[in-house]
């Protein structure tokens, strides 16, 4: 069997995102076909172009790429749909990026989209027993890993508390979040209780949203000045013995898990391109709700298990920090459409590669890493660099 | 004028059984490995075991007592309309006394008590009344002291 990193080297070719909020009067056809029709202008190619499309998303129903296609043009290319709960858009990515490494197409495209449904949502992440008793509540699945965190590292509430004003004052400097406005620790700790110790604020927004990814070898590419190399598009899913609630999935007490998903999946990424967690300039991580940040940056290796609280209060995930984390404002500000979430990031992290984030941009930002979580459980990671 | 016998319907079948012994104590249902010695819950319905992948799994009933490894307390309904229980309610994981992590709910009148590390003993009680006006009942943990 080959190795991804000994096949042909995949790079991004244009980046495409719309601002994300709520479309109450736009399907996701609308703004789906807006971020790819973005995408093809930075990527300065034609439809006709891409080879080969990928589209992730979560409740959009059946055929759902092929609507947003049939906004742009039908050219016989393969279409297919994603459905990876929360990683949909990065897992669209990985796909895309395997077919021009494995050199089965040259150009092809990755798009996540949501709009997000309103009324009751017909999940199936979730056993019909387990539903019944309510057990599908995100945040309180969060809240749960949150209690535990908190009592084997000591972490309190005001420490991820932190999490929420470090991201929402970067995202308001991103003109495509849903929040553009900055919080105060005491607005965060004064918001309203949702499930125990998670208060709103540290629950990120949903939001509709679409972004999308141009991958091509090499040759393919019109500016190389700007093009940026994936080293790695890892995903995991699930591994025996590890307790994730927001997937439904106790811990084995018998046989617990020797690596866990998210650790599996930096590892693998960082094994593939040789790089550590210590080498990456810019960081996207998945911060649904703000504890998870600090225990995302943990698995992530960028530091030990109960140190990123005391990291994050000395600014160290600032943008002008040693490890710059979720410098768009990661969920918490820029909202999660889950299909489209992690592409979003993908586009941010090409954004700062390419050093074009403006306000937010990271100094010299040569290497970056993205990581999306997703029911299931699903973690993938993406490493690109300049 | 009819008296209505409200009947008592279990959220799922399966899931626990009442004790012979005399004290008549519920029991829930597990499966465990002969093989590899894991224990799963809810009972698994085909005779195979997802960690080692042997058919060797054997119906046991599971200890009802342990201590709460974590909690929550909802204060908001749930998505989907699944969920027809009271709100707030709590939720959240017990490690059993033999060696299995369960999802439960709690039952407790004070959610300010919940603590980790808390003793427990599984209940049987009403989660909601059905359009029938019977109550469907599930398994819960409720504290000790």
């Amino acid at each position: 069997m080959k190795k991804l990193n000994e096949m042909r080297e995949v790079m991004v070719a244009g980046i495409g995102i719309v601002p994300w909020g709520f479309y109450p009067d736009r399907e996701h056809y609308d703004f789906g076909s807006e971020a790819v029709f973005n995408a093809l202008k930075d990527a300065e190619m034609q439809w006709k172009d891409i080879q080969s499309a990928f589209f992730g998303s979560v409740y959009q129903g059946t055929g759902s790429g092929h609507q947003v296609i049939k906004e742009i043009g039908q050219t016989g290319i393969p279409i297919v749909n994603v459905e990876n709960a929360c990683s949909s858009g990065s897992s669209a990515f990985r796909l895309a990026y395997q077919m021009v490494a494995a050199e089965i197409c040259d150009i092809a495209i990755a798009v996540g989209m949501e709009k997000m449904p309103t009324g009751p949502i017909p999940s199936t992440a979730f056993r019909p027993w387990e539903l019944q008793s309510g057990f599908n509540v995100q945040m309180a699945n969060y809240a749960n890993e949150t209690v535990e965190y908190m009592h084997e590292t000591g972490a309190t509430v005001e420490d991820f508390s932190r999490v929420t004003v470090k991201n929402r004052k970067n995202g308001a400097m991103n003109p495509n979040a849903r929040f553009q406005k900055p919080v105060t620790l005491e607005e965060v700790m004064a918001s309203r209780m949702v499930a125990t110790p998670l208060r709103l604020f540290h629950c990120c927004p949903l939001a509709d949203g679409a972004a999308a990814a141009i991958l091509c070898s090499k040759d393919k590419i019109k500016s190389l000045k700007r093009s940026i190399t994936v080293d790695a598009s890892v995903l995991t899913s699930g591994v025996y013995g590890e307790g994730m609630m927001m997937g439904g999935t106790m811990p084995s007490v018998k046989y617990p898990a020797k690596v866990g998903i998210v650790e599996l999946s930096a590892q693998q990424a960082y094994e593939q391109t040789g790089y550590g967690p210590e080498d990456m300039d810019v960081i996207q991580v998945y911060d649904t709700m703000a504890s998870a940040e600090l225990w995302d940056i943990e698995k992530l290796g960028l530091c030990k298990k109960g140190e990123a609280s005391k990291l994050l209060k000395d600014g160290a995930f600032n943008i002008d920090g040693q490890m710059p984390v979720n410098t768009d404002g990661g969920l918490m500000s820029r909202g999660h459409p889950l299909g489209a979430t992690g592409l979003g990031q993908i586009c941010e992290i090409v954004t700062q590669l390419r050093g074009e984030a403006g306000k937010r941009q990271v100094k010299d930002a040569k290497i970056g890493l993205a990581h999306a979580m997703g029911a299931g459980p699903n973690s993938s990671v993406t490493i690109m660099k300049k | 004028m009819t008296n209505i016998v409200k009947k008592k319907v279990p959220l799922r079948e399966g899931f626990w059984k009442i004790s012979s012994a005399p004290d008549g104590k519920p029991q829930l249902l597990g499966s465990k490995c002969k093989s590899c010695g894991e224990v799963l819950f809810p009972k698994k319905e085909k005779n195979w075991c997802v960690h080692c992948n042997q058919n060797d799994l054997e119906e046991i009933t599971l200890s009802n007592k342990g201590t709460i490894s974590t909690f929550s307390v909802v204060l908001q309904q749930p998505g989907g309309g699944f969920y027809k229980g009271p709100v707030p309610y709590s939720y959240g994981c017990v490690r059993l006394d033999d060696g299995i992590i369960i999802e439960t709910i709690f039952s407790t009148d004070n959610f300010d008590s919940l603590k980790v590390g808390m003793d427990v003993e599984l209940v049987i009680e009403k989660l909601y009344e059905d359009d029938d006006g019977n109550d469907v009942e599930t398994f819960k943990f409720q504290p000790l002291s």
